[in-house]
């Protein structure tokens, strides 16, 4: 059941030249997302004039679509996409359980009581202004689990992680479904937002989130070795020289940030920081080094595609990435998860 | 293979030599099941003396102990929600009130109305929902050695949601025919996440992983149909969705009842094949445990249950993975415990729906907001006060 492919090892050479194969055929597929999240939508742009708009402006109608609605709307699909796909990669990996994502584990959860909040009591109404409402919520909930999850002897222990997350999840979703039950007003807004969307968000908020990113993703790629080593199990991984609790902690502090960047860009979107850690290591196997890229390149393929198809199944009205993601997602999920052992 | 939860037992609780040393008379051809020496730490010996056949087995301790306790606390609250409300009702009373509406005894006394008819059956379904969320999430975390995955993460909730909201956007409103479209769209949930999972056999990360999958992708179908649906119509599937015990009473509680009821022999078959289960699969086997059949069952009671409690009350979260667990900390055994996770379940629920009507009076606030607040709390206590449990050699303290 376990070891049925450890027989069959290929020699290292044709491991790394399979999985840079697999690696560049995610970039050709990123490249394919993009092409496709600029050129296709309610009106359809022919790829040899996005390109054109892109490179050469102009102002023709197709040129100022592409650049002020869909090219924004892109880059924010990269950066979400690429942070919720690390973000759950690091937290199974701290966790070493195979369903820790995000949304399980209370953060992104803390950044939906940051907004519902923000827009229930401080008036606030702006995606702008939910932003850092966001992120405080999402902090503030890393920090609360990992403190509790610390308590007591044996420190962060994988259970442990993933118990105090579940419970702070859960008292998180009665704060904020208390809240929307008794101020009806805020539902209405807070139910479009919640689903998790990449429509009408501005240049604007790239400028925001893109530092977070980017300090976020060194956190993560500096621990990718620790997390092989947690891998293995607390005792061995110190015996192979890693100081445990600050893999820990700076793995923590990393998906934390990621996680902010996605649902503060976004929403909280479900899905993409659960189910691309294990496609992504179906394809790639479990060495953190390579599963982290590999992850940080399926993880806006889902999501750009999902948010096309969104786009154009209904149309006019469209249909919310959040819900396309999981819908879309599931099936490669199903059938990856069926083809292996799954792996945390 | 994942290391999700190392079930293991806390080793020298208290490994004091017994010092009860009647060794019991070994007759020949009759092999005493424990000889006192050897018993594990924790359990104490109970013997039956029947007429000639006399028998004996282990008992949790503690398990007992905490059991005890959590009823208790459980009554202690049930009287407390009959006697507080709108009007506050002294609990004599009210215990006389239950006994004249119920059983015909005593006087018929002003207050019969208020709590024999409107918080008592309310009371009642809210006992019966919690334990049987209690006993299913028990259940399916034990199969998926995860203590993540629940009911309410594993697709059952999401489909009993995704049915019956779809049915509220289409206009079906009654609330006598929502409650099987909730059990149905359970049951389907779960029936096809077994399908999918199953390859040669249950892996217990592939179907919890397959199962959330389910989960969200169901989810996202349900919200589908809040945004696509009106304004008023969210605002009823989310009162529905939070799971509320507002304005049901024996029509909902007598069903689910006679089901549980009906159940019972399963549940208690399950209490002790669990145990086997909770070992890793190869040691399962070898001991002659037909692993595939026994997590069908469990996982079919769980899933049952689950969507019974569901139909009733709507999707009460929380409860499915909070009361477990806290039972399970509580008592510190390698398994968690059916009964005490019932409980438990049964006396977040209670408490959860007597705060949910009285915090904000008049406004009553659905019970699922406050499950959550009354069982979370209490983990993260559990969590706090718990040393390293599962650790090489570590004594939890």
């Amino acid at each position: 059941m376990t070891a049925d492919r450890t027989s069959s090892r290929p020699p290292r050479a044709s491991l790394v030249r399979r999985r840079l194969g697999w690696t560049a055929t995610a970039v050709v597929a990123l490249l394919l997302a993009v092409l496709l999240s600029l050129a296709v939508g309610s009106r359809q742009i022919a790829p040899s004039a996005v390109l054109d708009a892109l490179l050469h402006g102009g102002s023709s109608d197709a040129a100022d679509i592409v650049r002020s609605l869909r090219l924004p709307r892109t880059v924010i699909g990269l950066m979400v996409g690429a942070a919720l796909a690390m973000a759950g990669t690091v937290m199974q990996g701290v966790t070493r359980n195979p369903i820790a994502d995000p949304g399980i584990l209370g953060v992104s959860q803390g950044a939906s009581v940051g907004v519902v909040l923000a827009i229930a009591f401080a008036g606030v109404h702006t995606l702008g202004g939910y932003v850092w409402f966001a992120f405080a919520g999402a902090g503030l909930a890393s920090v609360a689990v990992y403190a509790i999850a610390s308590s007591g002897r044996g420190g962060a222990t994988p259970v442990k992680l993933a118990l105090s997350g579940a419970a702070i999840n859960a008292l998180l979703v009665s704060v904020t479904t208390g809240v929307l039950t008794t101020k009806a007003a805020a539902l209405d807004e807070f139910r479009f937002w919640q689903i998790g969307s990449l429509a009408g968000r501005d240049t604007e908020i790239v400028g925001q989130i893109w530092p977070f990113l980017l300090v976020g993703t060194v956190l993560v790629i500096a621990v990718a070795r620790g997390l092989d080593a947690l891998a293995l199990g607390e005792d061995v991984a110190k015996g192979l020289g890693q100081n445990v609790a600050v893999v820990r902690v700076v793995a923590a502090l990393g998906a934390t940030i990621l996680t902010g960047v996605g649902v503060a860009a976004a929403g909280p979107l479900a899905f993409v920081g659960l189910a691309v850690p294990h496609i992504a290591r179906a394809i790639v196997g479990t060495d953190h080094r390579w599963v982290l890229p590999m992850a940080a390149l399926i993880g806006p393929v889902m999501l750009l595609v999902s948010d096309v198809v969104g786009r154009i199944l209904f149309p006019p009205s469209e249909v919310p990435a959040g819900v396309m993601t999981a819908l879309i997602g599931v099936p490669f999920l199903v059938t990856l998860v069926r083809r292996k052992t799954v792996a945390a | 293979m994942t290391a999700t939860d190392s079930r293991r037992t806390d080793g020298g609780a208290e490994s004091r030599a017994d010092s009860r040393t009647d060794r019991p008379g070994i007759r020949p051809g009759v092999r005493p099941e424990v000889r006192p020496g050897v018993r594990p730490a924790g359990y104490g010996l109970i013997r039956i003396k029947g007429g000639g056949r006399g028998g004996s087995f282990l008992l949790h301790r503690r398990s007992a102990l905490v059991a005890i306790g959590l009823a208790l606390a459980t009554v202690a609250v049930c009287v407390t929600y009959l006697c507080v409300g709108e009007s506050f009702i002294a609990p004599a009373d009210a215990v006389k009130a239950v006994l004249h509406t119920q059983w015909g005894l005593g006087q018929a006394t002003p207050n019969d109305l208020v709590v024999g008819t409107l918080r008592l059956p309310r009371m009642t379904l809210g006992l019966m929902v919690g334990a049987a969320f209690g006993i299913a999430g028990a259940l399916i975390q034990t199969v998926a050695r995860n203590p993540l995955a629940s009911p309410d993460i594993i697709g059952v909730s999401q489909g009993a949601s995704a049915v019956t909201v779809g049915a509220m956007t289409y206009g079906v409103t009654s609330f006598a025919v929502l409650p099987y479209l909730s059990v149905a769209g359970g049951l389907a949930a779960a029936a096809l996440v077994y399908v999918f999972a199953w390859r040669g056999g249950l892996q217990a990360a592939r179907f919890v992983l397959i199962g959330i999958g389910f989960a969200v992708a169901l989810r996202s179908i349900t919200h589908l149909f809040l945004t696509k649906g009106d304004y008023l119509v969210a605002q009823q599937a989310k009162v529905w969705m939070t799971g509320s015990l507002n304005g049901r009473g024996w029509d909902e509680a007598a069903p689910l009842g006679w089901a549980l009821l009906v159940l019972l022999p399963g549940v208690l078959w399950a209490a002790r094949a669990q145990r086997t289960v909770s070992l890793d699969d190869d040691t399962a086997t070898a001991l002659g445990v037909r692993l595939g059949r026994v997590r069908l069952g469990l996982v079919s009671l769980g899933v049952v249950l689950a969507s019974l409690a569901t139909g009733a009350a709507g999707p009460v979260d929380f409860v499915a993975l909070l009361a477990p667990q806290i039972a399970r900390r509580m008592t510190r055994t390698a398994q968690i415990p059916l009964l005490c996770s019932a409980l438990a379940g049964a006396f977040i629920v209670v408490t959860a729906d007597l705060l949910a009507r009285k915090l904000f009076a008049p406004t009553e606030l659905p019970v699922g907001v406050l499950t959550a607040a009354v069982g979370a709390p209490y983990l993260i206590h559990l969590l706090l006060s718990s040393g390293g449990r599962g650790r090489k050699g570590g004594t939890a303290a």
